[in-house]
């Protein structure tokens, strides 16, 4: 007991896909099971401002993931989040849906009147019907799965000034790689190396 | 110094779910390749050795997989030795192709200050000069020669000052990533792509072109914006004009090739978010396919004449054409290195925050003490306890294992039903 505390060597950090958020964390918290390990804090309502999260959610990256209510309206000390475009699924390796994902953003002002920002919300939840179909045995029976109660949020600020790599872990191409990659087609142009 | 332990026990991985090695440039170079080249031992075991000329990229991921999860890309460090004892050029051959450098090296920085450089790879199947590219990329990190010798001055030789000189650059030990380029859309799991296949989200995501392609651009004198219509207009035409293909032979629809082309292999997608170059960006962007389609040969040199008499539907295939232009900033290569280098520069104040939390090098990785609770480098907390009593007693009635270790196990396995934890829930409600 109480061994689970874990320091990884440099270079790790926490970069859960979709699947992995869903499957791994939201339902251990919606089923109430225990989740190890258990990195993702629950903020519940509290009205935070995103830049504000800072030291309460776990963060990867440049991104933040905090377990929440569901809620219609997300609003904060200093603004709200609104959604936009289409909630976009979320599929498991094996094919199944798993979850949801909606997009936010958030405004800095009174609801409605506010001023858009470059802080994005993804809000993910489990599917409303089939998250227990093929998972939850029957052995289960008793768990009552509450769905619609958590979701977990990831927030992150949208970066201008960076080119296309938000944190540039290098796994992408940048755009020069790209042009000089496609240079070397063009009858081997010799580049002074 | 913690005692030696390895990322995957029996099999199971002990990186808990969630967690990838995603390593910084100036972690890879600062943390991993310095302790490598003073023969300091490496927690974890995270990257190995490998013989380059012994590896093809495909038996890669095998070899240098971090645990079991999911990854791509991967490391491994490598000994250069020179091609031959008079020259200095390395071997990076193995039995089914080449590496091949391309581009320039990028100068990696730690707070402003140079510790290394990364070379840019592309696996070529075949031998050379007939080798067919691939998709396999590879980052090559080396330290900066004084880097180099001064960290390992303090265990060998103290006068070993830069005597090596150029040499050095080709011989010794590097860190290496190896991925595969992506043609299409990002990997599903990227944060990103959900942004880029979306349309309607795509224009809330397109990062605003500030990048390095839009400096080139003004450079080159030309509105990224403009230029990013244009090429938008041509798509949307060009789309048109194909649609109308069968019975309208339309003469000049060749001229719009390579960006039919980049959009038939959806290549298009992934360059959305750059602004359309008047460099040979997009002219390239087909020939890179070309093995496939073929049409590279059939693409025809354009004279501006004709291009401009059809000015009103291709605005867009002006652009297309830049190796026919003369466009004297683009043969300017020297320029064009200074702009990317001070773009680049400003990069690298990112990597030091992540740097942030890692600042204690020893680590205590699934250490059975738990961490004293003013420790601040990323400890994870303890299972709730309350759950965790059960838990491990169920557990340990089926399995006589080391509970640490199989704490991993089991996690990992979160879906399948046969989970264990799906027995503990059951038992505790």
């Amino acid at each position: 007991m109480g061994d689970d505390s874990i320091k990884l060597p440099p270079g790790f950090r926490f970069s859960p896909t979709d699947e992995e958020l869903i499957v791994h964390f939201l339902y251990r918290k919606a089923s109430v099971l225990p989740c190890h390990p258990d990195v993702i804090p629950d903020l519940d309502l509290y009205p935070y401002d995103p830049w504000e999260l800072n030291g309460k959610a776990l963060q990867g990256g440049n991104q933040w993931y905090f377990f929440s209510r569901r809620t219609p309206n997300r609003v904060s000390a200093n603004g709200y989040w609104k959604s936009v475009g289409v909630d976009e699924p979320i599929v498991s390796n094996d094919g199944k849906k798993v979850g949801m994902k909606k997009y936010l953003v958030f405004y800095i002002g009174e609801t409605s009147a506010g001023i858009k920002t470059n802080w994005i919300m993804q809000e993910y939840r489990l599917s409303d019907c089939g998250s227990s179909s093929s998972r939850s045995s029957k052995r289960r029976g008793t768990t009552k799965l509450d769905s619609s109660k958590w979701v977990l949020c990831r927030v992150y600020e949208r970066n201008n000034s960076d080119d296309d790599d938000n944190d540039d872990d290098g796994t992408e191409l940048s755009c020069l790689d790209e042009v000089f990659l496609s240079l070397d087609d063009l009858d081997e142009i010799s580049l002074p190396n | 110094m913690p005692e030696e332990m390895s990322l995957s026990v029996n099999g199971q991985s002990r990186v808990p779910p969630g967690f990838r090695f995603h390593p910084t440039e100036e972690e890879l170079l600062h943390y991993y390749l310095r302790k490598k080249v003073a023969f300091e031992k490496i927690d974890l075991d995270v990257i190995r050795d490998v013989d380059l000329n012994k590896l093809e990229p495909w038996d890669i991921q095998e070899k240098c997989k971090i645990g079991s999860t999911p990854q791509n890309d991967w490391y491994f460090f490598s000994h250069k030795d020179k091609k031959y004892p008079t020259g200095t050029r390395t071997n990076r051959a193995t039995a089914a192709g080449f590496w091949k450098a391309t581009g320039r090296d990028k100068i990696i920085y730690s707070n402003f200050k140079r510790i290394g450089m990364r070379k840019t790879l592309v696996f070529y199947k075949g031998r050379a000069p007939h080798g067919q590219k691939s998709d396999w990329i590879m980052h090559e990190y080396r330290l900066d020669d004084h880097q180099t010798s001064s960290s390992s001055s303090s265990s060998s030789d103290p006068n070993g000052s830069n005597s090596m000189g150029e040499a050095a650059q080709e011989e010794g030990w590097v860190v290496c990533r190896v991925f595969k380029k992506k043609n299409h859309h990002k990997a599903i799991d990227s944060p990103k792509s959900t942004a880029i296949i979306t349309d309607s989200k795509a224009q809330m995501f397109n990062p605003n072109n500030d990048g390095a392609l839009d400096q080139i651009l003004q450079y080159m004198g030309r509105s990224c914006k403009q230029e990013n219509e244009n090429s938008m207009n041509g798509i949307n035409i060009h789309t048109f004009t194909r649609a109308n293909t069968n019975n309208n032979q339309h003469n000049n629809l060749r001229l719009l090739r390579p960006t039919e082309i980049a959009i038939n292999n959806g290549l298009y997608e992934r360059f959305m978010q750059l602004p359309a170059l008047e460099s040979p960006t997009l002219t390239s962007l087909p020939n890179d396919r070309s093995q496939d389609c073929g049409s590279q040969a059939c693409y025809p040199p354009l004279d501006d004449a004709q291009v401009l008499s059809d000015a009103g539907l291709r605005g867009s295939a002006v652009h297309l054409n830049p190796v026919y232009h003369s466009e004297p900033g683009l043969s300017d290569w020297t320029a064009l290195d200074r702009l990317v280098a001070s773009h680049l520069n400003c990069q690298t104040t990112e990597t030091c925050k992540h740097l942030a939390c890692f600042n204690e090098p020893s680590m205590a990785f699934s250490s059975p003490a738990p961490p004293p609770p003013d420790d601040q480098d990323l400890p994870l907390p303890q299972l709730r306890s309350s759950n965790s009593s059960t838990f491990n007693r169920s557990y340990q009635n089926t399995h006589d294992y080391n509970s640490e270790i199989d704490l991993w196990s089991f996690t990992r396995s979160s879906s399948s039903s046969s989970d264990p934890l799906c027995h503990v829930s059951n038992t505790s409600l």
